[in-house]
């Protein structure tokens, strides 16, 4: 059995498609009804594909992340004073304004401690909470909070358009026959992690983490995944746990050929004859890629899924691929076995990361 | 071999440095002195260490990419090209994010442990140090390629000026050791 975890996640919160708030998550991710919808926020008429995943009413993206981390951190019991000296780790789309959001969101919401902004794509935000268990487990500070956050907008949609990464079909079918690619969806999240000697709410223990590379291509996977299986089993032998006690895998899976058949096979090589009995789905069918926020909306959902005791789908099945082995969760949720849940994700550039939860 | 905190500096590499002018084009990427710069000092600085491909035991060295701003000139030309209605060239898709040339890096070196990309919000160094020592506290690698690079606000990815001209550089330090328990 895994030791008592040293880190919990103590508060979360998130925003997409489905709505505000973790209510809103869980019913949309159980419900299991894709959010994809023609884009309407900007001009798609120049691209190839016009579906996307958004939230009506969103705000900018600066007080988008302010309303999370403060959801967040009332979720744990944080008041104003229970933030002095919290550590504020933020995952967004790099450019020319990331440090000046980063210190602005920290001041807005009175997290005093260190900052750290994460831009590594794709893994930005997992990369930010296994940093943030790292952080707390070597003693540097009790508490942080990891915010990430990506809204749909025209230049990193016209990039996934002329790179052909966006589903053709106006679905994403993750581990499926037929898939065609990832659709973009809006994703603002927050979580608190803090040390067992300080929390006072528990929704989850982060047990696990993982973190590791390619050294493959800049964009491709290694179609063995190794990377990824390296990951994971780092994250199984923080956790102190075997395989055999995942109960799920919310999988990185975009629906992109390649890239779901390399995770495949990182599951087999990282779980061995567990990968194919444990239930996996993607949930990025559902509230789409949130991009440098995937990795929190992601660990949110499962998080919320694993107490509610319900996997979500993996939407957009049409069949199996000889490729991807797996046993996919379809057509409708299905028990949760144990409280042990892997979510994963991959970036350009071979990054890879592994995050371990286990339901409060 | 120097000492910062608690890592052993094994290699360190600027570009420019005397003598330099712009760094050797990197094949798939375009417009941005970037991706070029990032590939230069940390080819530099890997040979320094290493003096050719692969870094022995490079599995479980990590990548630390630091950039404030990124890649100003990527990004500018992306969004001047989808506001005027055009399509961007498909190279940008992946170019657009640091991650790519990090990964461009890794696989030439054989660089496996986990890549990071930062933006700083106090000083890179001091952060991206910060960084490379969580990262090998916590066993995930054993040493970092911390890579700094900034390009200066009118860098308009060497068309209307020589790409390492001031204000645009990068910094390419390989670090070791750790308080790893």
């Amino acid at each position: 059995m895994a030791e008592p975890a040293t880190v919990q996640l103590t508060g979360v919160d998130a925003s997409s498609a489905f709505g505000r708030g973790t209510d809103a998550q869980l019913a949309g991710v159980l419900a299991g009804d894709p959010a994809f919808r023609p884009v309407d926020r900007f001009d798609t008429t120049p691209r190839r594909v016009d579906a996307a995943a958004t939230l009506p009413d969103a705000g900018g993206l600066a007080d988008e992340l302010a309303e999370a981390v403060d959801a967040a951190c009332r979720a744990a019991g944080l008041d104003a004073r229970r933030r002095v000296g919290t550590a504020l780790l933020l995952a967004v789309h790099g450019g020319a304004h990331v440090p000046a959001l980063t210190t602005a969101l920290a001041a807005r919401t009175g997290l005093t401690g260190p900052t750290r902004a994460y831009t590594t794509a794709c893994v930005s935000a997992s990369s930010a909470v296994a940093d943030a268990a790292a952080l707390i487990r070597r003693g540097d500070v009790d508490r942080a909070v990891v915010a990430a956050g990506y809204l749909v907008e025209p230049d990193q949609y016209a990039l996934f358009d002329a790179g052909r990464a966006l589903a053709t079909d106006g679905a994403v079918r993750p581990f499926s026959a037929g898939r065609t690619g990832l659709l973009l969806g809006d994703g603002v999240a927050a979580v608190v992690l803090e040390s067992r000697a300080v929390a006072r709410e528990t929704v989850a223990d982060l047990l696990g983490w993982g973190r590791a590379g390619d050294a493959f291509h800049p964009c491709q996977p290694e179609p063995g995944g190794r990377g990824l299986a390296r990951a994971v089993t780092a994250a199984l032998r923080r956790a102190g746990l075997p395989a055999e006690a995942i109960g799920y895998v919310n999988a990185n899976a975009t629906g992109t050929g390649h890239s779901d058949a390399a995770e495949a096979a990182a599951l087999r090589t990282a779980l061995g004859a567990a990968a194919a009995r444990v239930p996996v789905s993607s949930t990025k069918a559902l509230h789409g890629h949130a991009l440098e926020a995937s990795g929190l909306l992601e660990l949110v959902v499962t998080v919320l899924a694993l107490r509610h005791g319900k996997l979500p789908v993996n939407a957009g099945w049409l069949g199996p691929d000889p490729a991807c082995p797996l046993d996919v969760v379809r057509d409708a949720p299905r028990p949760a076995t144990t409280r042990y849940a892997l979510s994963l994700n991959a970036a350009f550039g071979g990054a890879d990361t592994a995050l371990l939860v286990g339901a409060a | 071999m120097s000492v910062t905190g608690n890592l052993s500096v094994l290699a360190e590499a600027a570009w420019p440095e005397p003598g330099d002018g712009a760094p050797p084009p990197v094949p798939g990427y375009v417009h941005s002195s970037f991706p070029p710069l990032v590939a230069a000092v940390a080819e530099r600085c890997l040979t320094r260490a290493y003096g050719r491909r692969p870094a022995p035991g490079g599995e479980r060295t990590a990548i630390v990419l630091v950039s404030a701003a990124g890649d100003r000139a990527s990004a500018a030309h992306v969004r001047a090209t989808v506001a005027g209605g055009g399509r961007p060239g498909p190279l940008f898709f992946f170019q657009s994010v640091p991650n790519s040339v990090a990964g461009h890096v890794a696989a030439r070196w054989g660089l496996g442990g986990p890549v990071v990309c930062l933006a700083p919000t106090g000083d890179p160094r001091a952060e991206g140090i910060a960084e490379a020592e969580l990262l090998l506290h916590d066993g995930d690698a054993d040493r970092a390629l911390l890579v700094l690079i900034e390009q200066a606000p009118d860098d308009d990815g060497g068309a209307g000026r020589p790409a390492g001209a001031p204000g645009t550089g990068a910094v390419a330090v390989l670090l070791e050791g750790g308080d790893a328990p």
